[in-house]
């Protein structure tokens, strides 16, 4: 049970803030705005790498919901069904501007987006030492069909069969595009690594 | 198992490798600092999740929206929750829809003003400048109540009022251009009504 669904003394849990929703009422679409509104935007964000356009989804993707609150029945999770809907506004978004959600199978790389491997040589090591931000950055730079997948894995838990629906990917092309991102995540980190070492 | 047929099962290596991929962990270095690298990268990956908060503009907007289509429904007599409520602001209250009310009026007045063909080929500069000068001043004013009772909120609906004047102005300035153009007409009253919104949720609620 997440926070959202307790019962906290004089504050309503999520399913009572629904149903004060579906009647209009104003504080309750608020609460229910305050309760995701960090998942939401922190999802746009990272898969758009851009703040207004991540703001712009994010109002996109609580207005679609609120719109179609009256249908939510509580089958499932509302945080599931908020986040697939912010999720599908995104990917739409990026589909749209012609942007890649995902590279098709057959796509043949150039030299430089596949990640070198880097076996052997020295100062090889990352783990231990990123933090938040250098990860952040290197994820804004990563390319966008990449960065999709990486997101929707690794940062929202999505599993491949479920990012292959939202995608329309197969199961192995998730698999493959999610390892070329933590390749080319990992050649990114080493890299600004290695530059902030050189600077004085 | 090489380094290379490692590699290329990888991808499908999660958190249970084979007993040959383990092996070849055990004994490839290269190969066990690259897992522990994409490793490290996935679990700090995790922390990306909700780490990030958006302007108070965007629930500002969403809320605008929402009254607008009619989601937002007034008079709900429910009871109160989450944060208490505020004691009753009645020498505020009368001002709610009269300040609407002349909004309303004042956007009616100057769409009128703008949409008509002698005006738009005689415009009156100093009507215009009158109106302008008292849009500013409400807005002033306006501000200055939301950052009595809510300073947080200030900066929201200055960015919320530069816009919506923005929107007017440019709704203005086509309905200038071709005063039958029905579309720009429209344009104009929904920024109007905008503006009018913008006013009624400063003086109505209170925001946090």
């Amino acid at each position: 049970m997440t926070d959202a669904r307790k019962p906290q003394g004089k504050k309503l849990s999520e399913l009572e803030l629904i149903e004060r929703a579906k009647q209009g009422d104003a504080e309750a679409f608020e609460s229910l705005y305050n309760l995701h509104k960090r998942r939401v935007y922190s999802l746009c964000l990272r898969m758009t790498a851009n703040t207004a356009a991540a703001e712009d989804l994010t109002q996109e993707a609580f207005l679609q919901l609120f719109r179609k609150i009256g249908t939510f029945r509580g089958e499932s999770a509302f945080s599931t069904w908020l986040h697939r809907m912010a999720v599908n506004v995104v990917l739409m978004q990026l589909r749209k501007k012609g942007l890649p959600v995902v590279p098709l199978d057959d796509t043949v790389e150039t030299e430089e987006e596949i990640p070198k491997k880097e076996l052997g040589g020295p100062d090889r090591n990352l783990a231990g030492s990123i933090d938040r931000l250098q990860l952040q950055r290197a994820v804004d730079d990563l390319p966008p069909g990449y960065r999709s997948i990486f997101v929707l894995h690794d940062v929202e838990g999505y599993e491949h069969n479920e990012i292959a629906e939202i995608v329309g990917c197969s199961v192995g092309n998730s698999k493959s595009q999610l390892h070329k991102a933590r390749l080319k995540l990992r050649e990114l980190l080493k890299t600004s690594r290695a530059e902030k070492a050189r600077k004085p | 198992m090489n380094c290379e047929e490692f590699e290329l099962a990888l991808p499908d290596v999660d958190d249970d490798p084979t007993i040959e991929q383990q092996s070849h962990l055990n004994s490839c270095r290269a190969c066990s600092e690259l897992v522990a690298d994409l490793d490290a990268i996935s679990q700090q990956a995790k922390l990306l999740g909700s780490s990030d908060e958006p302007s108070p503009r965007v629930w500002n907007f969403i809320e605008i929206a929402l009254r607008q289509e009619g989601l937002i429904r007034e008079q709900q007599k429910l009871e109160p929750f989450l944060v208490p409520r505020q004691p009753p602001r009645r020498r505020l209250e009368w001002l709610i829809p009269v300040a609407a009310m002349v909004l309303l009026m004042l956007g009616i007045v100057q769409y009128k003003r703008v949409s008509s063909p002698v005006a738009s080929r005689t415009p009156d500069a100093s009507t215009s400048q009158i109106a302008d000068a008292a849009n500013i001043a409400d807005d002033q004013q306006l501000l200055e109540v939301v950052s009595r009772r809510t300073p947080t909120m200030r900066a929201s609906y200055e960015a919320n009022l530069r816009d919506v004047n923005s929107y007017i102005r440019d709704a203005e300035e086509s309905v200038k251009i071709d005063p039958n153009d029905e579309q720009a007409r429209r344009d104009l009253m929904n920024a109007y009504e905008q503006r009018s919104m913008v006013y009624e949720m400063a003086l109505d609620r209170s925001l946090p």
